[in-house]
């Protein structure tokens, strides 16, 4: 793909829906402009942002069409990487030919994704993490809902040749899954429960050591380079750090705080 | 169908359970194009059984099977496309151009994954769960009015005196994505019409024209019977069976029992 050409801007921050976008943009190959929105900052709801996207909500990004002037503006982050592999992917390095059963597979593991797996994990998060109130019912539900769907990836991950979701190659259903589960994983150590902090450094609780091909397309995906380079666009991505700790790193880190800001300038 | 050229010229089968929404939001596309489909209709009870867990590996319904194409397919959003791509080749309900086309998609996809799942659990904690969680409550029902609120912002960004749409100046499949859950948005809400559309009234009147074509009635009018036929309640619970909780029960209990009938449904 000769990529001279691209008018591409990503309003992107660092979590599993926004490095979806430029993991696929790396693979791709693609040039970009970045602008990071601080959602600390609730800058996700300024006016200038709701003119791009009017739900309020990264990652959006513009374009002009193929006459170089006429621009689009997309946000939703599985119509973004339909689109992008859509105009930009002619090789089908991460895609197939439109009407191919394997394009309508990528489809459906795409919406399973962007109407399951992410939502139904990100009100585990909630649950787990920021609800100010514990409501042990809503931890359970959306964890328990959140472990049934990684159950359904590894059957279809334990049936794959390739080790991808479909096909023989990685296409954007991996890339749209990939971030969400990253952010669950958590350190083996956390098994025992007896440390408190230690629970706080996975996202929800959900572990994925019971699911051996899921785990395994974890590491082969990350050992692509576009999705090493993608993955840590805005920022730096930190959701696996846990896992390459030492124990004593672990605690050490544990006693301090979970929460850190990393501030990578890109 | 009553035309003697039937599009496709063998039936799309669609898997459902009647009570949700998503099943009939195939329907009404399927309707809506008047494409050839027969309806596999079986109960909530069985979706996590043979023989629909070999067609849909998630449980969830709806599913396709396409003879025509050899293709099996399931998420009711990844189903719209299809359907569109392969059978709306008038673009009666989508646009050929590169702009278009991808805004409908974006809309589908807010559709999926901001409307329904918020929606659904505002229903599940209304509705089915048997303890009253108050703050659950009102995170889901924010996130409805919030979901309104950009459908209602971009619907009052079109000219004052043209056709509301979300893309363009016609009803699209994006447009019909949306009308199955704001059709349940007085149930989930548990207050009255003028209530649930308080505030919105673009959002009301681009739904309200939605839910007035007739193929809308002929699916609610399928929905109806097929609810009947499974002696459901309104909620989805079955006649005589009181709270989700007990039905969740009762399902948990029969787990090992074979799949109940498939009912078949020419339409």
């Amino acid at each position: 793909m000769s990529s001279s050409s691209s008018n591409i801007h990503l309003y992107t921050a660092q979590t599993p829906n926004g490095i979806k976008v430029s993991m696929l943009l790396e693979e791709l190959d693609l040039p970009y402009k970045v602008t990071q929105i601080s959602l600390s900052k609730n800058e996700q709801k300024e006016p200038w942002f709701l003119e791009i996207n009017p739900n309020g909500r990264i990652p959006a990004l513009t374009d002009t069409l193929e006459d170089g002037t006429t621009p689009i503006n997309l946000f939703e982050s599985g119509s973004i990487m339909q689109y992008l592999v859509d105009r930009y992917d002619a090789d089908h390095k991460v895609s197939y030919p439109r009407g191919t059963p394997e394009y309508w597979e990528v489809n459906h593991w795409l919406f399973w994704q962007m109407g399951g797996l992410g939502p139904m994990q990100g009100q585990a998060h909630h649950f787990y993490r920021y609800a100010p109130e514990k409501i042990t019912y809503g931890i359970n539900r959306y964890q328990n809902e959140t472990r049934r769907l990684y159950g359904v990836m590894e059957t279809q991950l334990a049936k794959s040749k390739s080790g991808y979701l479909v096909g023989d190659r990685l296409t954007i259903a991996d890339l749209s899954c990939w971030g969400w589960v990253a952010a669950y994983h958590r350190p083996d150590r956390q098994k025992t429960e007896t440390n408190t902090m230690a629970k706080k450094q996975d996202w929800a609780g959900v572990e994925i050591d019971e699911f051996p091909h899921l785990s395994a397309w974890l590491e082969k995906v990350l050992a692509r380079p576009g999705v090493e380079k993608g993955r840590n666009v805005p920022e730096k991505h930190t959701s696996l750090d846990f896992k390459k700790l030492s124990k004593e790193e672990l605690d050490k880190r544990a006693a301090e705080s979970w929460v850190r800001t990393e501030s990578t300038a890109k | 169908m009553s035309s003697t050229e039937l599009n496709p010229p063998r039936p799309i089968v669609i898997w459902i359970t009647p009570p949700g929404p998503n099943p009939w939001k195939a329907v009404w596309l399927l309707e809506e194009l008047s494409l050839n489909y027969v309806v596999k209709s079986f109960r909530f009870d069985d979706v996590k059984k043979p023989p629909f867990i070999n067609v849909n590996p998630n449980g969830r319904v709806p599913a396709i099977e396409d003879p025509n194409t050899g293709l099996t397919l399931w998420e009711s959003g990844a189903i719209y496309q299809y359907l569109i791509e392969v059978y709306d080749t008038a673009h009666k309900l989508s646009y050929t151009d590169l702009n278009q086309r991808h805004l409908c998609n974006q809309w589908l996809h807010f559709q999926t994954s901001g409307q329904g799942p918020y929606y659904g659990q505002a229903g599940w904690f209304t509705h089915l769960h048997p303890e009253k969680i108050d703050s659950a409550i009102e995170r889901y029902r924010g996130e409805i009015r919030r979901v309104l609120g950009v459908t209602e912002r971009v619907l009052s960004e079109k000219p004052k005196d043209g056709e509301k749409w979300l893309v363009g100046d016609k009803m699209t499949f994006a447009d019909m994505a949306f009308v199955p859950w704001n059709f349940r948005l007085a149930e989930v809400l548990t207050v009255s019409e003028d209530e649930a559309w308080d505030g919105f009234p673009l959002t009301r009147a681009w739904h309200d024209k939605m839910v007035a074509t007739p193929s809308w009635g002929r699916a609610m009018k399928l929905r109806a019977r097929l609810m009947d036929e499974q002696g459901l309640q309104w909620n989805g619970v079955p006649k005589g069976i009181e709270t989700f909780t007990e039905y969740e029960t009762k399902i948990a209990e029969a787990k090992e029992a074979e799949s109940g009938d498939i009912k078949v449904v020419k339409v």
